[in-house]
């Protein structure tokens, strides 16, 4: 089982947003209270294969989701947005989030190509190791850490679906 | 002028390695490669500089790519640009003969660290 910390993703989090998205420190902060997940419609994860088995995704709203990559790409506030830049972004902000988390792990494993969704695939196996919501200009967005269920001492797989392998 | 080929299957990301070059000072010629494939057809058509990749890219790797290089004779300097700077891939990326590894999320002042030691 990993020692992934609430601190560990928030630092991530910080990190990422400092340096990609807005090239400041201090832009997203924990959400206060109750996230609208209904809101939240797009979803971009990657997974962590090996000796431990996970994820790492980011769920947020297509409005977030659009001014997120104008952030990436510095495009002006109210710049039109293409699904294929939108897919790229948000794609990438969860394979650079993954990257991290996987190398907190004490084994190594190998990381999947990020994947981007309306929302995150069905995983009866999975469950969340920490999950962090966040405000980044007054709107919310989920960064989670998923575990996959581990059976007989070998983890029960990530969520992959058939012919979704990476690697 | 030095010419770089920037290799990442991410197009977003290519734009904010070669913006990050520009921050950095690294005014330099760029180049683009969506994969390791892609970039290695590159460097055989026209041998850039330096070649700043990913690491996971999809139908060849970044590092597949670098022992391909190596294999094929060509010395090209070599420096990832990856989410995933754990020690284990640090040791394979030297071993394979990159120069550096930054991590991302990365800042100008990482690119100096890492490259201008390189152009010395």
């Amino acid at each position: 089982m990993s020692a992934i910390t609430s601190q560990d993703v928030s630092a991530i989090a910080d990190d990422v947003f400092a340096a990609m998205v807005d090239g400041e420190a201090g832009t997203i902060a924990p959400w206060p209270g109750d996230v609208p997940l209904d809101g939240h419609d797009v979803a971009a994860w990657v997974d962590v294969h090996g000796p431990w088995r996970g994820r790492a995704s980011l769920e947020t709203s297509s409005d977030v989701a659009a001014g997120l990559t104008r952030a990436l790409l510095r495009l002006p506030e109210r710049a039109a947005v293409s699904d294929d830049d939108l897919v790229d972004a948000l794609g990438e902000l969860a394979n650079v989030v993954g990257g991290n988390v996987k190398a907190l792990l004490p084994e190594q494993g190998t990381l999947g190509l990020p994947r981007v969704a309306g929302a995150l695939p069905d995983d009866p196996g999975a469950h969340p190791v920490q999950r962090l919501p966040l405000g980044w200009r007054g709107r919310s967005l989920v960064l989670t850490v998923w575990a996959a269920e581990e059976r007989n001492g070998v983890a029960a797989g990530a969520a992959t679906a058939p012919g979704q392998e990476d690697r | 002028m030095i010419r770089v080929l920037v290799a990442d299957d991410s197009r977003v990301m290519r734009q904010i390695v070669v913006r990050t070059l520009r921050q950095a000072g690294f005014d330099w010629e760029v180049c683009e490669a969506a994969d390791g494939q892609e970039a290695l057809d590159a460097v055989r058509a026209d041998e850039p500089d330096v070649v700043l990749s990913d690491w996971n890219m999809p139908v060849m790797t970044g590092l597949e790519l670098l022992r391909a290089l190596r294999a094929e004779g060509f010395g090209t300097p070599f420096g990832f640009v990856t989410s995933e700077g754990s020690a284990e891939m640090r040791q394979m990326a030297e071993e394979a003969g990159a120069l550096f590894l930054i991590a991302k999320p990365f800042t100008p002042e990482a690119f100096r660290d890492a490259i201008e030691p390189c152009l010395a």
